[in-house]
């Protein structure tokens, strides 16, 4: 078996039994009462059947589906089942299998929820779901979902991300809940909405009616009604017991006899039972029983191995025949369970019984999982044998399938389940146990699993180069991540750094880790990842040349080994950081070869194409090419959230918002803009342009300066602040808010303050190479001396801007500070500095570009009054607002917008700014 | 701190337990209940007492006797050194 593309999308580990429907049993008690309470409660959102082991829940929810699913025609209705266990308790594989269970019964459903829990950053759950509920809400069928064995579940992830499930289900779906606990689930509140059907113990057990039904009826016992109501008595209605103590009188003699005798003992009732029934089968069938209760599941194949007889295809037809509590897990009955009650049971006698055998049957079920490819059973057995030596081998050998596949949990619980010295003396297995706390963002511990695994390193590569003889009491099994494991451990060592906060000494590790790698052809993926940190933690100290420079390498390896998926998150980070540099050539270059790779690719679109396209969208939005921009906004948006990586949904608002930003439409850029925070997801990359600085940006350009400040000072930012590329962005909107203030107030200290800090903000700019921050911080410092009247100094700051950024033909960094900048422009133009760069520019403040004299146009000049509500439309209060703010009635407002509209020759708030805008109106007191 | 209670840390302590459950189990679940002690009472109960190292082991016993089916009547904190009362 090869997996195929598509395959390694549902992992190969996935076990069909458990996503299998069970058919009623032989020998039924119909339970017509209850399969019509269920089918009344197919209109709740959730039905829950809840009562101990053995009350038949399973089995009264596998009547009632083939019921349910006969009672329609088949097109319309489907069920889903899923057979819980306790691996499913983490949710990598609750939600793999609950999605295959999905797609069994509506084909095609989930696919991308699938590539979300799969891909190379695990989308937070809610995404995942969301995308899982817009499939099954475009399902026309209804579909019966039963979780079956769900008190198995107790991890709060999962519990929250059902709870989820819950709230948004759409009609078609039906959630069955069955289990021997309630769900941690909103029950009260479901109940008294009338959303939630309750099927318990009281309502299972059977009645006495089902009792004579069951005992004369299906097994032909003829007890007397005093016989069945002492069973009845004693059993309280439980199935399973009614069930046992069935089986232990079909063909005795003296039924009357064991009756008293059951009913006189005080004996837990299943023990008394199954000793009952055991006792009379032959011997061999006794221990075939007890042996084989070590497993989870029984195939006649693993029985045989287990045993070690043959002859277990045979025992396993004979035991389902004689209704031996043996559950077919699928119809050709190749694989069955015994019934959860009964297994326990048989497990404790032969721990009571034959404790010393316990241990070779369970690694005897190892041996057989290992060799039929089944190796995370063959780990969980070889533990339960308390074969740590064995367990350890075959964790070490799983270990990089496991992390291949973000099955890092499961790799830690193995860990863990590990005693600790034969962890320690296995520096592979060392290693992988630092990796799982990592990949946590945890630290502790780390560094002495790291310790010890360069520990036999050290004690391998000796003092010098030679390599000695290696220790007999070090263990390796798998050659192959020994000799790739000092660049690992270098690579962990980075990670344990980057978490800590030191970024010189990830660097000083990932550059080892990358010399380490670089001896050994073959370790892409090792290179790819030193690089990466590298690429990280330069970026988090503003050495961008390092960080490109690790990203760009990072990349290239990562496309050597393959990893398609990943060379698109990395060719994220390396664009962002060209565009600080002012090379948006290259960042283009960057994106679109991405997207090449990502295309080449057979088989579904990979993940990360959607943010492909948002940055191609934000570089086009700076060559003032809107209709470019929305339209890859638009595509990115048409593929969904699933393929882009967790930050995508944020990043697509914020240059979504600027999109609208540069159409006028401010408003609705501030609603994208809290949006963006809203649905903001951080990575280990720095947050150097926060969400709420780019909005504080907005409320400046509204004229909210209060807003503005407001956020400023409460991010404790100010003039005196030491400079640093982290802040940078913020310091940038510190600066154009004091200038704002200075245009509206004339307030010296305003404007001197905001030129003093452009100018530090300028020279730290310089000192990083950001070309990028160069030319906006100019851009700024050249309107603040136009502001200032010295338009002839002006000119200066906007020359150098605009000879950085020709080559890069940058246009909205210029474009979007309005009609002052367009100003300067013609007075850079007029004396004849790049004027065709100019003229284009100009070009793009629209059809009217402000000329300073367009005011005298004004047939009439708005009064002083009239200038502060017409700067208040600009924003976004509301009449009642602005009457508020001005201190003036609301009619008097009314009179004043009347006459501003009039002035301006305009019917409208939004065209009496746009005017005002052009008018220059807005930004200075006459 | 003054507090009443008869250990403040009480999720990390160890303690002993006593778990009382409808019917008679046989001592051969002793290994299954992590080698705590099984006793009957006349009443037709058995009490699982002993040792338990914290919460989260007490919480996984208690899965075990859910697990049984067996009704349980009632979980209690002990003082060492108790013998389980007869009733």
């Amino acid at each position: 078996m090869t997996p195929s593309r598509q395959e390694t999308v549902a992992p190969s580990l996935l076990l069909e039994t458990k996503l299998y429907l069970p058919r009623s049993p032989r020998g039924l008690v119909p339970r017509q009462r209850l399969c019509e309470r269920l089918d009344r409660g197919a209109a709740s959102k959730l039905m829950l059947v809840a009562a101990p082991a053995g009350f038949g829940k399973t089995t009264l929810l596998a009547e009632w589906s083939a019921g349910w699913l006969a009672s329609a025609p088949a097109e319309q209705r489907s069920v889903a089942w899923l057979s819980l266990d306790r691996g499913d308790n983490h949710p990598g594989s609750f939600w793999t299998y609950l999605i295959a269970a999905l797609r069994s019964a509506a084909p095609g459903v989930g696919a991308s929820a699938l590539a979300l829990l799969q891909g190379p950053q695990p989308a937070p759950t809610e995404t995942m779901l969301t995308t899982l509920l817009n499939d099954l809400g475009r399902i026309g069928n209804d579909v019966v979902l039963v979780l079956d064995d769900y008190h198995v579940i107790d991890a709060p992830e999962v519990q929250d991300g059902m709870a989820f499930l819950l709230d948004h289900l759409p009609p078609q779906l039906h959630l069955v809940l069955a289990g021997r606990a309630d769900p941690a689930l909103p029950m009260a509140r479901l109940r008294a909405r009338g959303e939630l059907l309750e099927t318990r113990a009281a309502e299972l057990r059977f009645t006495p009616d089902e009792a004579v039904t069951y005992l004369n009826g299906v097994m032909g016992l003829n007890l007397t009604a005093a016989d069945v109501a002492a069973l009845e008595g004693r059993t309280e209605g439980w199935i399973a017991a009614l069930q046992l103590a069935a089986l232990s009188m079909q063909g005795r003699d003296d039924v009357a006899g064991f009756i008293a005798g059951f009913s006189g003992d005080a004996r837990y009732v299943v023990d008394y039972l199954v000793e009952e029934v055991l006792q009379r089968q032959p011997a061999d069938v006794q221990h075939f029983l007890l042996h084989t209760s070590v497993l989870d599941r029984l195939s006649a194949a693993l029985c045989d191995a287990v045993t070690e007889q043959d002859g277990a295809k045979a025992m396993l037809e004979a035991l389902d025949r004689g209704n031996l509590f043996l559950v077919p897990l699928d119809d050709r009955r190749r694989w069955y369970r015994y019934h959860h009650l009964f297994a326990d049971v048989l497990r404790v006698r032969l721990l009571d019984q034959h404790p010393d055998l316990v241990p070779s049957l369970h690694r005897r079920a190892s041996d057989w999982y290992e060799q039929h490819g089944e190796r995370a059973v063959a780990i969980d057995h070889a533990l339960a044998a308390e074969d740590f030596e064995r367990a350890a081998d075959l964790v070490e050998l799983a270990a990089p399938a496991t992390r291949r596949d973000r099955q890092d949990a499961t790799l830690r619980r193995w860990l863990e389940a590990l005693p600790d010295s034969h962890i320690r003396v296995r520096p592979v297995l060392s290693n992988d146990y630092a990796g799982t706390l990592l990949v946590r963002g945890e630290v502790e511990g780390v560094e002495a699993r790291l310790r010890d695994a360069e520990r036999w390193l050290d004690a391998v590569s000796g003092d010098g180069r030679g390599s000695c003889p290696r220790p007999p009491e070090m263990v390796v099994v798998d050659e192959e991540q020994f000799r790739a494991l000092p660049t690992a451990v270098a690579i962990h060592r980075a990670g344990q750094a980057l978490i800590l906060g030191d970024r010189t000494a990830t660097v000083t590790h990932a550059r080892r880790a990358l010399d380490l790698a670089g001896a050994d052809n073959d370790n892409h993926l090792g290179r790819a990842a030193a690089a990466a940190l590298i690429g990280l933690a330069s970026w988090g100290t503003g050495d961008l040349d390092a960080a490109r420079a690790g990203y760009a390498e990072s990349l290239v390896s990562m496309e050597r080994a393959g990893h398609i998926a990943d060379v698109q998150g990395l060719a994220l980070a390396l664009a962002d950081i060209q565009i600080v540099q002012g090379r948006l050539g290259e960042a283009m270059r960057t994106y679109r070869q991405a997207l090449r790779l990502a295309e080449e690719q057979d088989g579904p679109v990979l993940r990360g194409t959607a943010d492909m396209y948002v940055g191609m969208a934000a570089l086009h939005r700076e060559h003032d090419d809107l209709p470019a921009a929305t339209e890859l906004l638009a595509r990115s948006q048409e593929l969904g959230e699933h393929l882009g990586l967790p930050q995508n949904p944020y990043r697509w608002r914020v240059v979504m918002a600027r999109v609208r930003q540069a159409e006028g439409d401010l408003a609705g850029a501030v609603e994208l803009l809290d949006d963006a925070a809203r649905v903001y997801v951080g990575d280990f990359s720095p947050n150097v342009r926060p969400v709420p600085a780019m909005r504080a940006r907005l409320w400046v350009e509204q004229g909210r300066l209060g807003d503005a400040f407001g956020w400023l000072h409460g991010q404790g930012l100010s003039v005196e602040d030491d400079l640093s590329y982290l802040r940078e962005f913020e310091h940038v909107t510190l600066a154009r808010a004091l200038l704002a203030q200075y245009r509206t107030d004339r307030v010296v200290r305003s404007g001197q303050q905001a030129l003093e800090l452009l100018e530090r903000l300028l020279a730290a700019a310089e000192d990083g190479g950001r070309t990028g921050s160069v030319i906006e911080i100019l851009v700024l410092r050249s309107l603040a001396l136009q502001a200032r009247g010295d338009v002839a100094d002006a000119v200066g700051p906007l020359e150098r801007a605009l000879a950085l950024a020709e080559p890069e033909g940058y246009v909205r960094i210029f474009t979007d500070e309005g009609p002052p900048l367009a100003t300067l422009l013609a007075a850079a133009g007029q004396r004849g500095i790049v004027p065709g760069y100019v003229r284009r520019l100009l070009a793009t403040f629209g059809e009217t570009p402000a000329r300073p004299s367009r005011s005298a146009t004004l047939v009439e000049q708005l009064s002083d009054r009239e200038l502060d509500v017409l700067r208040l439309l600009a924003g976004d209060l509301d009449g009642p607002h602005i009457a508020r703010e001005l201190v003036l009635s609301l009619n008097t407002v009314r009179t004043h917008t009347k006459n501003i509209y009039a002035k301006l020759g305009v019917n409208s708030r939004r065209t009496a700014v746009r005017r005002a805008r052009e008018l220059d109106l807005l930004r200075t007191r006459r | 701190m003054n507090d009443p209670h008869p250990s403040s840390d009480s999720w990390h302590q160890a303690g002993r337990y006593e778990i009382r459950l409808e019917g008679h189990l046989d001592n051969r679940w002793a290994a299954w209940f992590d080698g705590l002690t099984l006793t009957h009472l006349s009443d037709g109960t058995t009490v699982v007492h002993g040792p338990v190292v914290d919460q989260a082991a007490l919480h996984g016993l208690l899965q075990k006797v859910r697990d049984l089916g067996l009704p349980l009547i009632s979980v209690a904190q002990v003082e060492p050194d108790l013998p389980v009362q007869s009733r």
